[in-house]
């Protein structure tokens, strides 16, 4: 991989701000189509051999740039859903890979709750189909009998292991479906990547390229068609034409150190959730007073998070929990109709990640999981659970609420770059569904036969939002391309241009929409 | 499914063969002036000086370590916080960089440790050094729900929180605290202490 810690050249066809899923793509996909790029990275380099297989390592995979202020009753959870160096929180994603449903695309036409997307399903399907031929997944799309269109996976299943085959029977004896967890983990020698181990730590990173990490997939794909990558070089600034029209490249400091001027055709951020709408804020001027791309007044609206919807039991049999993926073994989404729980005050999506494979300590560890014990009450647990242990996570979706949003702080960070403050707070439905996920859950394991059941908090788990997309500038930030509204040139990728979450994981998402991003940027260039 | 390529799996022994890595290095302490790798429990033996916290931090720290998942003390949960404290931020691999905590995170442990320690004094009238087990734990479950009268420091149920993650981490996050679970460690990459941190 190709790493100038400093720059002799200062004017690119394209810069990225970020690379993580969504950056690392649009990189390589503009590298490819002959662009001169440049990926600006605020955090430090990283490498697949740095990432060591262990809990406390993993931890210097999150977040450590600026603080984030989050506020509401349900926080985002930031500084552990995002990541600060090369790679991104695709670093330490788990790797499910679900597709969107075509009813999140339309859920206020369709139900008159929440937001409408630009698109459809059928305008993303194709890049759906060539993310995961890139990426490479393992599923069975057959078994999927809920999957939207689309072409069948790569590769085969992952391994069913003894917890997903004991949780499992909670599904079958309450009449419920499951099938193999679509990860984007190779269960199968693909395209020089070998197969997974199954030792169950996604979480601190994939060192052996078997999980799609940026560093696995795009990264050194960009490298290879001459795109730059500078790290610990936080953007400052965006700088815009004095018409306000045009982006014409970004403000950094390089290690910390005095503002340099890089100029580009195209500025694409690709700094996550919070960071994007935040540098936009901070980038305001004369010709955009809010902040670049708020003249709708949206910018930062519509944050959303998943709820986390946390089952654990304890079984009889040897669960092997240690082992697997991170994010499972399996999937169920019986419970994606929106209308399913309504009767509960519930409304949305939901799906089931199946027998994930966890390890005895961290905040998804198997001791927090019982956080009011201590002493020998602990130690006791820990011994039965490191044999018996099961859990699934129910992925919850959370209806866009315009209140929930990125605003600037008063405070500073240490270039002088105004703190995001977060808030956030479920809607009524949201939280009813959560609730209803739980009380699911806790049946299922019941059936499956475990001897002890409880759950865990409202945890968060990504964060969508923030930059939406939209039909025009009234009602939204962007174009479905992810164009700034009256700014063609300045485009931003990722998470945040969803402007509904649906109740899947977002990074199979981001990357097909990354992937239609660059496609349309090449066809119309001098964008 | 597409065409079934071969399947066959890179093992373990050759991976880390093949990296490079995998090899043991320890924390680094400093003795006297000069810099010595070694475990956490093996500093604790060689009663190597703490930078950040006092003498009264280590006992408190100990003391409710152990309440907390016995067997934390002598793995060396003092000198673990002690050094994490001590390192640049960046390198921090305490859970509460993740918990919304804003950095530096010594006066957070500071500020639970010498409220811990005055509810001993008040409640017990005793150093908490000098519980006994009972009264130890009557203080942790105290400082587990919030119920401790005067308590003068962070929240302390997320004081509680924090630090019994830390006991947890050095206790069965190891490499020593999985095989005493009985639970394959199976890393890709070793951690690059003996102790697996």
């Amino acid at each position: 991989m190709t790493f100038h810690p400093s720059l002799t050249e200062k004017r690119f066809d394209a810069i990225v701000v970020g690379s993580g899923a969504a950056g690392s793509a649009i990189a390589a996909k503009l590298a490819q189509g002959g662009k001169k790029v440049l990926i600006v990275e605020g955090g430090p380099d990283r490498r697949n051999d740095q990432l060591v297989s262990s809990q406390l390592w993993a931890r210097r995979l999150k977040w450590n740039g600026a603080p984030v202020i989050e506020d509401g009753a349900n926080p985002v959870g930031h500084a552990f859903n995002a990541s600060y160096g090369v790679g991104g929180a695709a670093m330490h994603h788990y790797a499910v890979w679900p597709r969107l449903h075509e009813e999140d695309f339309e859920m206020a036409s369709r139900y008159e709750v929440g937001l409408d997307w630009p698109i459809g399903y059928d305008d993303l399907r194709s890049y759906y189909d060539i993310a995961q031929r890139e990426a490479g997944i393992s599923g069975d799309a057959d078994a999927e009998i809920w999957r939207p269109k689309g072409a069948p996976y790569p590769m085969g299943p992952v391994p069913l292991l003894e917890q997903g085959r004991i949780i499992a029977r909670g599904f079958e004896r309450t009449g419920r479906n499951v099938a193999p967890l679509p990860l984007a983990v190779t269960s199968a020698i693909y395209n020089g990547r070998p197969v997974c181990l199954w030792d169950g730590w996604c979480d601190a990173g994939c060192p052996i390229g078997a999980l799609a990490n940026p560093l696995t997939l795009y990264l050194p794909e960009a490298m290879s068609h001459d795109a730059v990558m500078i790290s610990d070089t936080p953007v400052t600034r965006i700088l815009i034409s004095d018409n306000g029209e045009r982006a014409t490249g970004v403000a950094v400091r390089p290690g910390g150190g005095a503002e340099q001027v890089l100029t580009a055709d195209v500025v694409v951020l690709a700094a996550f959730a919070i960071q994007n709408p935040r540098l936009l804020l901070a980038s305001a001027t004369e010709s955009h007073p809010q902040g670049i791309g708020n003249r709708s007044g949206l910018l930062g609206k519509y944050i959303m998070t998943h709820s986390a919807a946390l089952i654990y039991g304890l079984f009889e049999e040897k669960t092997h929990q240690y082992k697997g993926a991170t994010g499972g073994q399996l999937v169920s989404q019986d419970s994606y109709p929106k209308r399913t729980h309504e009767h509960d005050g519930a409304f949305g999506s939901y799906q089931w990640m199946i027998a994930q494979a966890v390890k005895p300590n961290d905040l998804l560890g198997i001791a927090t999981t019982r956080a009011d014990l201590f002493g020998e009450e602990l130690h006791e647990f820990m011994v039965r659970a490191a044999h018996g242990f099961g859990s699934m996570t129910g992925c919850i979706e959370d209806l866009p609420v315009a209140t929930n949003s990125v605003t600037l702080s008063d405070q500073k960070d240490d270039l002088g770059v105004p703190l995001a403050r977060v808030f956030h707070t479920h809607n009524e439905q949201s939280s009813a569904l959560w609730k209803s996920a739980l009380a699911e859950g806790k049946k299922i394991f019941e059936a499956a036969g475990a001897r002890e059941v409880w759950t865990g908090p409202q945890g968060a788990m990504h964060i969508m939002g923030g930059t939406i997309m939209g039909s025009d500038s009234k009602n939204s930030v962007t174009n479905s391309y992810g164009q700034i509204h009256d700014v063609p040139n300045l485009v931003v990728v990722g998470p945040g241009l969803f402007p509904t979450s649906g109740g899947v994981n977002p990074t199979f998402t981001i990357n097909a929409l990354a992937l239609r991003s660059a496609d349309h940027l090449l066809k119309h260039w001098p964008v | 499914m597409g065409d079934g390529p071969e399947i066959v799996t890179i093992s373990r022994r050759r991976f880390l063969r093949q990296t490079g890595v995998g090899g043991i290095g320890l924390l680094t302490f400093s003795i006297a002036g000069c810099q010595k790798k070694m475990t956490p429990a093996e500093a604790r033996q060689s009663q190597v000086s703490y930078q950040v916290l006092s003498g009264s931090d280590v006992l408190a720290i100990e003391t409710l370590g152990d309440a907390l998942a016995p067997g934390s003390a002598a793995a060396g949960i003092a000198h673990y916080i002690d050094h994490q404290l001590n390192a640049p931020i960046e390198e921090c691999m305490l859970m509460i960089r993740y918990l919304g905590v804003p950095t530096p995170f010594t006066p957070f442990y500071k500020g639970g440790l010498s409220a811990a320690s005055a509810a001993a004094t008040q409640v017990f009238s005793k150093p908490i050094e000098d519980l006994d087990e009972t009264e130890c734990r009557s203080l942790v479950s105290q400082i587990a729900t919030g119920n401790v009268v005067g308590w003068q420091g962070p929240p302390s149920e997320f004081f509680y929180f924090v630090l019994r993650a830390d006991a947890v981490d050095v206790r069965y996050g190891t490499k020593q605290g999985f095989a005493d679970l009985e639970i394959p460690y199976a890393a890709h990459i070793e951690p690059p202490s003996s102790w697996g941190q």
